[in-house]
C-alpha cells in the first residue's frame, strides 16, 4: 500500500487543493490526506457486496471475515469496518462515492473516470436498488411516525387516566374523613355542653387535633405534611367538616383561605412527579417533619388571619404563631391539658394528638427517641 | 443507638472484623445487583454453614446448656458490637447488620421447625436488633415484621389463625389501623410504586380494545374493593365518541372489612356517582361468594347481547390473601360463561435462580428475599417521606408478611407448589390474547413516572412483567375463553 503524505497540514488545505487520489498497487483508490481515506470504487463496493452476501448478509459479516473473503491487499480493518457499519445502517455507500464523483471528479484520475463510466450501467442498476431501499425507508419513518404519534396518544390518555384515578381516590378520602368527621362532631357535640368552645387562640389545626378525629386521623394529618399540602388537598378536606356543621364558628375565617389547586383536576402537572422542595420539606429536619403543620407555608397563612377575637382571649400560654406554640413543648403540653380536661369525656373519641400518646408519636416522629435523628442521617436516604 | 451515633462521627473505611462473614461466592446471579441492602450473595450459598450461625449464637450467649430459655447474659456481645461499630464505617456496619439480620431470620425459621425453645432465644435476640420505626433502615424494619411474624407462628402453635398476629404485640408501633389508616396508605402506596396502577391499567387497556363497537360492557370483579380500577376506564369510555353501558359485577364475601357486602355497597355507590359525574350509562351489581368463597357461574345475572370481561387482581400489595380455590372458581366461571377476555394480575413466578431450598425455610427465604425488594422499591419511591413508608408497611406489608409465613407454616411449604395462573389458565384451555403496543406502551410510561429501577418486559405475547431491578414483582395477563374473540 501506497501513502502518499502532502506537504501540507490539512488545517491549512482548502477545498481547492483537496489532496490528489493515489492508486496504490492494489488498486485501491486512496485520498493523500495525512489520513488516507480509502475510495470506495464501485468495483471494490460490489466485491465488498458479494463478500458481504456470501458471508450470509451485513448482520452476519464481520470486518474481519469480509476482509478475508475479499483478499484484497491494502484494505485495512479499519476500512472495512466503516464501510460496513454504513452498509448495516443502510446509508447507501455508493451514495457517497457518487457525492465523491462529483465533487472530486474535475480532480479524478483519468483511469478512475474510466472506471466510473465503465460502471455507469452497474450504477443506474444501483440507483434502482436504491429507489427500493429509499420506499422502505420512507415506509420504515412513516411506521416510526405512527408509533410516535401511538405513543402521544397513550402518554395523554395515561394522563387522564392517573387524573381520572386520582380524582376518585381523593373522593373516597374525602368521604371517608367527612363519615368520620361527621361521627366525632354529633359526639364530641354532647361532650362540649358547658365547656368553653375552644376558640381561645387555639388555631383550627390545634382544635381539630385535640378532639381529632378518635382513629388514623393522624395519618391524615401526616399525609399532609408529607405532601406538603400541595399534591393532595387533604388539609383542606379536614377542615371542610367543622365548617358543615358550623360547629367552629372561629374557624370559618381560617378555614376559607385561598382554595389550593386540585393537583389532579388539570393543573397539568402530574400527581407523581415530585418537586424537589417537597422532598427538601421533608428533608428539612425531623423536628418540622414530626410537627406538622408549621412548615407549610399555607398554613402559616392560616393561622395568620385567625380572627382578633381569638387573640384577645388568649392566655399567657399562648402565642399566634403556629410554630411557637408547637415548638415549645412544656406549652404544648399545657395545652394538652387543656384539651384533654375538654375533651377527655369522650374517652373512646379521644385519640391522643401524637405528641402526648407515645405510640403514635414514636411512630410519626423521630424526635421523640433520643438519639435517632443522627440514625436517620446515617441512613443512606436520611 | 449510641452506637450509630458513633459511626456518625467516625469514618472509617475498614471492614467490620466481627460480622463480616461474607464468603467469597463464585455465584454471579443477576439479582445480587439489586438489593443494597443486603449482600444476598454471601446468603445464597450458606445453607451448610446455617449450623455454625446457630452454633455462633449460642456460643456468643453464652449459654451452653440446652436450657436456652434464660439468655440473660448479652452484655458482653454487646460489647463486642460496640467495638466493631466502632471501627466499622457506617456502611459496612448496616450491610454487616442486614446480613446479620438474614442469618438471625434463616437460624429462626429453621428453629421453628425444630426446637421452639431455640426459636424462642433466637427471637428475642432478634428483637433487640430490629426496629418497626421509620428511621430504622429498611432491613432492620423488613426483619421487625419477620420477626413479628415468626412470634405469631411461634406462640400460635401451630398457627391456626395467624392473620393479624402481629397486633398480639402491644408494643408494635401499629396496632389495629382504622379504615382512614388504610385509605391513606392505600393512596400513598399508589403514589409511591407503580404496582397498583400497572395491574389496572394494564387490565383496563385490554378491556377497552376488547369491547370496541360493544354496546353493553358487563365486568365481573374478583376483588373490587374501593372500585378504583374503574374510575379510569370510566373516564377513557366517557372521553371517547359515545361509550358503551357499562355494568359491573363485584363480588362480595359474607363477614366484615373492606370485603364485606357493605363495604362493597359502598363502592357501588361511589363507582355509580362517579360515573353519573362523567356521563357514563352505568349500573352496579352484587354477586355473593358462597360460604367458602367459591364462585357459581349461575348466580350471575347476565344480559343478552353484551361482552363479558372477568377480572382478576390478585397479590396487588393492597389485595389480602385469597385462596387458590376461590380464584379457580372465578376463572372456572369465566370459561362457563366463555368471557369475551378475561385479565389477571398477579404476582411475578419466582425465578429459579439460586440453588432451590424446598420446605418452610426455603419458603421463607424466598419471602423474605421478594418482601425484600417490595421494601426496597417502597423506599425507592419515598426516599425522604419515611413516615409515609412506614405507615404503607405497618397497613399493607405486615398483615400480608404475616399471612404469607403463616401459611408457608402451617402447609410445611409443602403446599402451593402450583404454578403461576397463567399456567392454569393455559391448561384449562384459555387463549391468550396479545398485548397490544399501546398498551405496553402505556405500562411504560407509567413506569417513567417512577423511579428507575422499574422496567416492563413482555414475557409472552400476553404478558408484561414489572420487575423491580431484576426481580419480578407483578404479572399482567390477557385470556379469552374462545379463540374467536380475540
Amino acid at each position: 500500500m501506497e501513502r502518499m503524505f502532502p506537504p501540507k497540514k490539512p488545517s491549512t488545505m482548502n477545498s481547492h487543493d483537496r489532496p490528489m487520489c493515489v492508486q496504490g498497487d492494489s488498486g485501491l483508490v486512496l485520498t493523500t490526506d495525512p489520513k488516507p481515506r480509502l475510495r470506495w470504487t464501485v468495483e471494490l463496493h460490489e466485491r465488498f457486496v458479494d463478500a458481504v452476501t456470501q458471508l450470509g448478509g451485513p448482520d452476519k459479516a464481520t470486518p474481519k471475515t469480509i476482509m478475508r473473503v475479499m483478499g484484497v491487499k491494502g484494505l485495512t480493518l479499519y476500512h472495512l469496518k466503516s464501510h460496513l457499519q454504513k452498509f448495516r445502517l443502510g446509508k447507501q455507500p455508493h451514495k457517497e462515492f457518487n457525492d465523491h464523483s462529483i465533487k472530486d471528479g474535475m480532480r479524478a484520475s483519468a483511469l478512475e473516470l474510466q472506471r466510473n463510466t465503465a460502471s455507469s450501467s452497474a450504477m443506474i442498476g444501483r440507483n434502482m436498488n436504491d429507489n427500493s431501499h429509499m420506499v422502505d425507508a420512507i415506509r420504515m419513518q412513516i411506521e416510526v411516525q405512527r408509533r410516535l404519534h401511538e405513543q402521544l396518544e397513550v402518554q395523554k390518555h395515561l394522563q387522564l387516566r392517573i387524573e381520572a384515578q386520582g380524582k376518585y381516590m381523593q373522593s373516597i378520602l374525602e368521604k371517608a374523613y367527612q363519615t368520620l368527621a361527621g361521627e366525632n362532631m354529633a359526639s364530641a357535640a354532647t361532650n362540649l355542653k358547658g365547656t368553653m368552645v375552644p376558640h381561645q387562640g387555639i388555631p383550627d389545626m390545634g382544635v381539630i387535633k385535640e378532639f381529632g378525629p378518635p382513629l388514623g386521623f393522624s395519618s391524615f394529618q401526616d399525609l399532609d405534611n408529607i405532601y406538603g399540602g400541595d399534591q393532595i388537598d387533604l388539609q383542606q378536606n379536614m377542615e371542610k367538616p367543622p365548617i358543615d356543621h358550623g360547629f367552629m364558628p372561629m374557624n370559618e375565617s381560617l378555614c376559607l383561605g385561598k382554595k389550593r389547586n386540585n393537583p389532579y383536576s388539570g393543573s397539568g402537572k402530574s400527581p407523581l412527579i415530585w418537586s424537589d422542595d417537597l422532598r427538601l420539606q421533608d428533608l428539612g429536619g425531623p423536628a418540622s417533619s414530626c410537627l406538622g403543620p408549621q412548615d407549610d407555608p399555607f398554613k402559616g397563612d392560616q393561622i395568620q388571619i385567625a380572627p382578633p377575637g381569638s387573640l384577645d382571649r388568649a392566655t399567657s400560654t399562648d402565642m399566634d404563631p403556629m410554630s411557637e406554640i408547637y415548638d415549645s413543648k412544656p406549652v404544648l403540653q399545657g395545652e394538652g391539658v387543656v384539651g384533654e380536661k375538654k375533651f377527655d369525656a369522650s374517652m373512646k373519641l379521644e385519640r391522643p394528638s401524637p405528641r402526648r400518646a407515645p405510640l403514635q408519636a414514636e411512630r410519626m416522629s423521630p424526635m421523640i427517641s433520643t438519639g435517632t435523628m443522627a440514625q436517620g442521617r446515617g441512613s443512606p436516604f436520611g | 443507638m449510641e452506637i450509630d451515633m458513633d459511626m456518625d462521627a467516625i469514618d472509617f473505611s475498614g471492614y467490620s472484623t466481627i460480622t463480616n462473614t461474607t464468603p467469597s461466592s463464585d455465584y454471579d446471579y443477576g439479582w445480587n445487583h439489586w438489593s443494597p441492602l443486603v449482600n444476598w450473595d454471601a446468603f445464597t450459598g450458606t445453607h451448610d454453614d446455617f449450623h455454625h450461625i446457630v452454633d455462633s449464637i449460642i456460643a456468643q450467649d453464652h449459654t451452653p446448656s440446652p436450657d436456652y430459655a434464660g439468655s440473660n447474659s448479652l452484655t458482653e456481645e454487646e460489647e463486642e458490637e460496640e467495638d466493631a461499630a466502632a471501627t466499622a464505617a457506617a456502611e459496612d456496619d448496616d450491610d454487616a447488620k442486614g446480613l446479620r439480620l438474614v442469618h438471625l431470620l434463616m437460624a429462626a425459621a429453621e428453629a421453628l421447625t425444630k426446637s421452639r425453645d431455640l426459636a424462642r432465644v433466637i427471637l428475642v435476640r432478634l428483637k433487640e436488633l430490629v426496629s418497626h420505626a421509620p428511621h430504622a433502615s429498611n432491613m432492620e424494619r423488613l426483619a421487625a415484621y419477620f420477626t413479628d411474624a415468626l412470634q405469631g407462628l411461634l406462640e400460635g402453635a401451630g398457627g391456626a389463625h395467624n392473620k393479624h398476629n402481629h397486633n398480639h404485640n402491644h408494643n408494635h408501633p401499629c396496632g389495629p389501623h382504622h379504615q382512614n389508616d388504610t385509605l391513606a396508605a392505600f393512596q400513598l402506596l399508589q403514589d409511591m410504586s407503580p404496582y397498583v396502577k400497572f395491574a389496572h391499567f394494564t387490565a383496563n387497556q385490554a378491556i377497552l380494545e376488547a369491547v370496541t363497537h360493544e354496546r353493553r360492557v358487563h365486568i365481573v370483579d374478583y376483588d373490587i374493593m374501593e372500585g378504583v380500577q374503574w374510575a379510569s376506564l370510566m373516564q377513557a369510555f366517557a372521553s371517547g365518541p359515545p361509550g358503551p353501558h357499562l355494568r359491573i359485577t363485584a363480588l362480595s364475601r359474607t363477614g366484615t372489612g373492606r370485603r364485606s357486602i357493605a363495604s362493597v355497597q359502598e363502592t357501588g355507590r361511589r363507582l355509580t356517582a362517579f360515573a353519573a359525574s362523567l356521563g357514563q350509562p352505568f349500573s352496579f351489581h352484587q354477586c355473593r361468594l358462597d360460604p367458602d368463597e367459591a364462585f357459581r357461574a349461575s348466580s350471575l345475572k347476565l344480559v343478552r347481547g353484551e361482552a363479558l370481561v372477568f377480572n382478576c387482581m390478585l397479590n396487588l400489595p393492597h389485595l389480602g390473601y385469597r385462596a387458590p380455590e376461590s380464584v379457580s372458581s372465578f376463572l372456572s366461571g369465566a370459561k362457563a360463561l366463555k368471557a369475551r377476555l378475561v385479565t389477571v394480575a398477579e404476582e411475578g413466578e419466582e425465578e429459579e435462580v439460586g440453588p432451590s431450598v424446598g420446605g418452610f425455610v426455603g419458603r421463607f427465604m424466598n419471602s423474605l428475599h421478594h418482601y425484600s425488594a417490595v421494601f426496597d422499591s417502597l423506599e425507592a419511591g419515598f426516599p425522604m417521606q419515611s413516615r409515609a413508608r412506614a405507615l404503607v408497611e405497618c397497613v399493607f406489608m405486615g398483615p400480608r408478611i404475616a399471612g404469607s409465613l403463616g401459611r408457608i407454616y402451617r402447609t410445611m411449604g409443602e403446599d402451593d407448589q402450583r404454578g403461576s395462573w397463567g399456567d392454569w389458565l393455559a391448561a384449562a384451555g384459555f387463549t391468550r390474547v396479545s398485548i397490544s403496543f399501546a398498551n405496553h406502551c402505556q405500562s411504560k410510561l407509567l413506569l417513567g413516572l417512577f423511579n428507575d429501577g422499574y422496567r416492563v418486559q413482555e414475557l409472552e405475547t400476553n404478558k408484561l412483567v414489572l420487575h423491580w431491578k431484576s426481580k419480578r414483582m407483578l404479572s399482567a395477563s390477557l385470556w379469552a375463553t374462545s379463540p374467536h374473540s380475540q
